[in-house]
């Protein structure tokens, strides 16, 4: 190629240039530029709504968790199965993910800048159109969406990028077959532990294989739940979880005694909605998560023996407990507890019963060994061993300590007889990230030019384009 | 790994051709920059920081322009300098007259060229220019009237002329185009830009660096580097993210940079130079000085302050933040922060010394207050610093004993106290017209009760925050930040080492009354770590990924001061599990810092913080006084927007300097710290996310 000619338009599909990926999850949506390595804006799926001065204020992004404003409630587009119900909302919680960090706002009219004073009937005509720029309006749009999404939910998807945003291309792809992408995978089996639900995708030949896909709600929320349950039937006392937003200031206290903070209150008719308390109560229990919440890395169920005859709750509990400050200075060590609240992800039973919880008791096929098992069931008994192969684990929640360890050993114990490989990412980004990262490098990728949905093709065919260009 | 597909960004730029040489210097020992051709710029949301070349020892910035322009007689088109379109009226045959004036008016914008430039070595000019700016300030003639009312003599053989007279004093329908960090006007910010490169005239080959603002968005970005390379021509283009210059200058890779600016806060966690920009708290509005000045606004307005008032009561040294839990002189109650707001912040600061009586009208009574007139050029240009400290030592000289009754308690003790307020008052009795206004410069002492010790409380008129103030408001956002940042192991050091920089951060009192903040709200209680149970040990964990428990080996011994107190920690056992206890980190140019290996893990880690501390700038800058996190009082030199000493609130300027050095001399773009001309041609100013740091 003789360098001082301009490439050519097809050499490198002009209109790669900047596409944006945007995962929308239940508890956070992603979004950045294809191509990078992570998503630059990572924003809470949850949005703040509050009144101030007779008017309703909607608040997005980290700001929910930071300032605590009268009344405020906390609301999520996304439904608990992950498929969006309110889609205003979403459009809006989506949008503000790429324009806070990527493409700015929109620039606003020079004419209403305050700096131009000109005549109303001078305004010229084509300047008010200019105007109403839409905020994606150069730059092509990778939407992720879970392989559960029903269709008119896809549709819906691609009529606001189409003409709200106004992106000239557009394409919906699976987050599990992205997952599968991110690690170098054209074929997997994909485990995604998410926040509301966790995932099995059956993946071949980056075809997703609709039959095998599971999912069931034994996500980061349920343990969260769990976790309270264990908090409630604590001893010496029940554990409230009090955040920090509901503390002015608290002082040392050993383990195990009453806390001594001064606590804020609020005016009955400013204090935050108990959805706020519940959303910064989650903060705590996600610090939890990661400071003292272990999977039981197997062999064999918590409940079980191991094989060499001690019952595993034994060896947990000879095992240093870990300990834990909540934000009004209480603070205890967690022993063998810390297995129990996510044991019931692999066994039914073990889960701890809370009447209050709004999730039901898991049942069976809930737990992740059946739903792979259902997974593979669906899926031709050709390509089962090459899915066993090719384990892929992704998902925020599968950061839990030693969740990896026990999966494989359950994997094992399932299916002794096939090679089984479980490939997870040890950088966390990249294993909170699997389906953006995907989608970043599908995005960059020169032949993934033709797949683009284009505006004209919208326009000609409607909505329903996805359903056939979007497999 | 992630394995992509290499990156083929090639923006619209399909007719732009390729020159054929590569970007490397063919002389591999030659930088390709020399040290004094390079620009610094730092866009802030009230002053623009730009100094060209790089001084032998780093310097605060030798320029600062207001962060403003006017806008011109053409649409949008901007002026540095608030233009005066006047009108003025003469007899045709008084052609002698007019040609001695017209002269006269010429003069006054061209005498000055950079008045609203503040030039560090330009000070003898502008002690010289307020002196020589006296006597003609007699007969100097005032402008200020309204158009047409000096018309009065001209009836049948008038000529009118318009002519245009720069206001350099004037704020009047300036356009601020950076509000919050966020650029609101980019017609005026690309004008101001053009007005900076313009008055520093670099010569041919040098290169930009700019220190980006955290709020700006990737497109916001491109934008600016599209301007600077077709409009510039530059040959190299850098853009700095400015928490990271932050960082650099404070000779640190990993580091939680809290910049308190004007209207908002920016936190972001920064781990082995990169930003974290998950988390990370971006202009967080109300939380900047503004928020402090709108309280005491707030507090004292009704008592006649003014806001200018406040805005120098907070600059004063008597306006501090008191740490939580200190008792505000006076009154039983303690400070503020850290309490009920429903409980009545206005219940126990109402104990108020308010201004003595008549201290705030009536200035001109006191003797020592006319200090004479100055030349406008001269007080905006800037470098009467010196001047203005030698007038304020006098006068601290000749107040020594003023106030036997209170003799020597610390300002946080005396429940009143004064402080010296400035203002420029146009000059009376001078109604003749044409030629700058001339003004003088009035100070008087303003009595100020405990109001003084509650700029950082919340405001009672904002009703859509519920916290205590600035202070939670940042400390919430530290801890959130902190905690969003993936690798574990490094949140204990970012917690020990904060950065807090920026002009808000000034107020004495600040820093420590932050850290003060963090430690009641979020320091762990030592029972909570691991000292208090069983010693960690890797063997009795039943784990065959080989996690252990120990604590984040970042993790050094609590602080002297802000650690609860360590009661049932056996020391030796903290001193065993630590590294290095009191191992200052070494400050030096980035990159010669010992990195330590860690082994990233997702969780096994303890909590955090168990202690937090804020990072000294290194010491080897001696001009970077370390002002704004000691505060000692006397450090406040000047009252005007103008101080002389820039101290570790410009650490990100500091830092810029010498990212300059590394990426535009010294590692000779091997870092990719910088774009050159060649590859924006290539790929466009998309492309710029690859060098942008």
């Amino acid at each position: 190629m003789n360098p001082s000619n301009p490439p050519q338009t097809a050499e490198y599909g002009g209109d790669e240039v900047s596409a944006i990926v945007l995962d929308p999850g239940y508890s956070t949506t992603r979004a950045g530029f294809a191509g990078e390595d992570a998503p630059k804006s990572l924003i809470p799926s949850y949005y703040g709504k509050y009144n101030a001065d007779g008017q309703e204020k909607l608040v997005f992004g980290d700001d929910v968790f930071v300032t605590p404003r009268p009344g405020l409630s906390i609301h999520n587009p996304i439904g608990k199965d992950g498929i969006v119900e309110d889609w205003d909302m979403a459009e809006k919680v989506w949008e503000y993910s790429f324009t806070s960090r990527l493409t700015g706002a929109k620039p606003g009219n020079p004419f209403h800048n305050g700096l131009n004073d000109i005549p109303s009937e001078e305004l010229p005509t084509e300047m008010e159109v200019e105007s109403e720029e839409k905020p994606l309006a150069d730059s092509p749009l990778l939407m992720t969406e879970p392989g559960w999404n029903p269709a008119k939910a896809r549709e819906k998807t691609i009529e606001i990028a189409m003409e709200k945003w106004g992106t000239p291309a557009f394409y919906l792809a699976r987050n599990g077959v992205l997952a599968a992408f991110a690690s170098g995978k054209a074929s997997a089996l994909v485990i995604d532990i998410g926040a509301s639900n966790i995932s099995i995708t059956p993946v071949h030949d980056g075809m997703i294989l609709k039959r095998g896909v599971q999912h069931s709600p034994l996500g980061g929320d349920y343990i969260s739940s769990q976790i309270r349950a264990l908090f409630k039937k604590n001893s010496p006392q029940p554990i409230t979880i009090t955040p920090h937003y509901l503390i002015s200031s608290k002082t040392a206290v050993e383990a195990g005694q009453e806390p001594q903070a001064k606590y804020k209150t609020f005016p009955a008719d400013k204090a935050p909605d108990a959805s706020y308390r519940a959303l910064l109560e989650e903060r705590t229990l996600s610090e939890f998560k990661e400071c003292v919440v272990q999977v039981w890395p197997g062999p064999n169920k918590l409940s079980a023996a191991g094989p060499n005859g001690v019952p595993n709750e034994e060896s947990a509990r000879s095992s240093p407990g870990r300990p834990f400050e909540f934000p009004d200075g209480y603070n205890q060590m967690f022993g063998v507890d810390r297995f129990r609240v996510v044991e019931s992800l692999f066994d039914a039973k073990a889960a701890i019963p809370d009447p209050e919880s709004i999730f039901p008791a898991p049942t069976p096929a809930q737990t992740l060994p059946e739903l792979i098992k259902a997974s593979l069931g669906g899926v031709d008994v050709d390509i089962r061993p090459h899915l066993l192969g090719n384990v892929v684990v992704t998902g925020a929640s599968s950061l839990l300590y030693g969740f990896t360890d026990r999966l494989s050993q359950e994997l094992m114990a399932q299916f002794p007889g096939p090679r089984v490989r479980v490939s997870a990412p040890g950088n966390t980004a990249e294993r909170r990230f699997g389906s953006w990262i995907g989608g970043s490098i599908l995005a960059s990728l020169g032949t993934f030019h033709q797949m683009w949905i284009s505006k004209k093709e919208y326009d000609e065919h409607g909505a329903n384009i996805v359903e056939k260009r979007c497999k | 790994m992630v394995r992509r597909a290499p990156r083929r960004r090639k923006a619209k730029a399909k007719e732009r051709t390729r020159p054929p040489l590569p970007p490397k210097p063919r002389d591999p020992n030659m930088p390709p920059f020399k040290d004094e051709h390079i620009l610094l710029i730092a866009p802030g949301s009230q002053m623009t920081l730009a100094q060209l070349g790089l001084p032998e020892s780093f310097t605060p910035a030798r320029f600062r322009f207001p962060t403003r322009m006017f806008p011109a007689e053409k649409k949008g088109e901007f002026e540095p300098y608030k233009v005066r379109q006047r009108q003025r009226e003469f007899k045709v045959s008084d052609v002698t007259n007019a040609s001695t004036e017209a002269p006269k008016e010429a003069q006054a914008p061209t005498e000055t060229p950079k008045e609203d430039v503040e030039m560090k070595d330009s000070a003898e000019n502008g002690v010289a220019a307020a002196q020589g700016g006296e006597p003609t300030g007699d007969s100097a003639e005032k402008t200020d009237k309204p158009e047409g009312e000096n018309a009065t003599e001209g009836e049948e053989k008038t000529v009118q002329e318009f002519y245009y007279e720069e206001d350099v004093t004037s704020e009047e329908g300036a356009v601020y185009p950076i509000e919050n960090g966020r650029i609101v006007d980019w017609p005026c910010f690309f004008a101001l830009l053009t007005h900076i490169y313009n008055s520093l005239s670099p010569p041919f080959h040098t290169p930009i660096l700019l220190v980006a603002q955290p709020v700006w968005s990737a497109r916001d970005r491109e934008t600016i580097t599209q301007f600077i390379f077709e409009k510039f021509k530059v040959p190299g283009f850098s853009m700095m993210d400015a928490a990271l210059a932050a960082a650099y200058g404070f000779g640190v890779q990993t580091a939680t940079v809290v910049d308190v600016g004007k209207g908002k806060v920016d936190v972001t966690a920064i781990t082995d130079y990169a930003v974290n920009e998950h988390g990370r708290g971006i202009a967080l509005e109300g939380c900047g000085g503004d928020a402090m000045t709108d309280r005491l606004v707030e507090l004292l307005g009704s008592k006649g302050f003014s806001r200018e008032m406040c805005e120098q009561l907070k600059r004063s040294n008597i306006a501090e933040i008191l740490p939580p839990g200190t008792t505000v002189p006076g009154t039983a109650a303690t400070a503020r922060q850290g309490a009920d707001p429903a409980a009545g912040a206005e219940g126990d600061k109402a104990a108020p010394g308010g201004p003595g009586a008549g201290a705030q009208t009536g200035g001109e009574g006191n003797g020592e207050e006319e200090e004479g007139v100055l030349d406008v050029a001269a007080i905006v240009s800037g470098d009467t610093n010196e001047y203005l400290a030698n007038m304020e030592k006098e006068k601290g000289n000749k107040k020594g004993g003023v106030d036997p009754k209170q003799p020597r308690l610390p300002n946080s003790k005396k429940e009143k106290a004064s402080f010296q307020f400035e203002e420029f008052v146009p000059m009376e009795g001078e109604n003749t017209t044409g030629g700058p206004q001339r003004y003088t410069r009035h100070s008087r002492e303003i009595e100020v009760g405990v109001e003084r010790f509650l700029l950082a409380t919340p405001r009672q008129k904002v009703g859509d925050r519920l916290t205590n103030g600035i202070l939670e408001d940042i400390a919430t956002q530290i801890h959130h930040t902190i905690l969003a940042v993936p690798d574990a192991t490094k949140r204990s050091e970012l917690w020990d080492s904060l950065i807090i920089v920026g002009c808000g951060s000034r107020v004495r009192g600040f820093v420590q009354s932050l850290l003060g903040v963090i430690t009641q709200k979020f320091i762990l209680s030592p029972s909570a770590t691991i000292f208090t149970s069983e010693i960690p040990s890797a063997f009795t964990t039943p784990l065959p990924t080989g996690g252990t428990n120990t604590p984040a080996p970042m993790g050094q011994p609590p602080g002297p001061m802000y650690h609860p107190a360590a009661h049932g920690v056996n020391p030796l056992l903290v001193a065993a599990t630590h590294n290095n206890p009191g191992m200052p980190i070494a400050p030096g140019t980035p990159g010669m810092d010992p990195s330590i290996p860690t082994h990233h893990r997702s969780t096994g880690h303890s909590q955090t913080p168990t202690s937090v501390k804020t990072l000294r700038l290194p010491e080897y800058f001696p001009d970077f006084k370390d002002q704004g996190n000691t505060n000692a009082p006397g450090t406040t030199t000047g009252h005007t927007a103008a101080t002389s000493g820039h101290g570790s609130e410009e650490g990100a300027f500091l830092g810029a300097q010498m990212g300059a050095k590394v990426f535009f001399v010294l590692d000779q773009g091997v870092t990719k710290g910088y774009m050159s001309r060649v590859e924006y041609n290539e790929s466009g100013p998309s492309a710029i996310h690859e060098y942008s740091l």
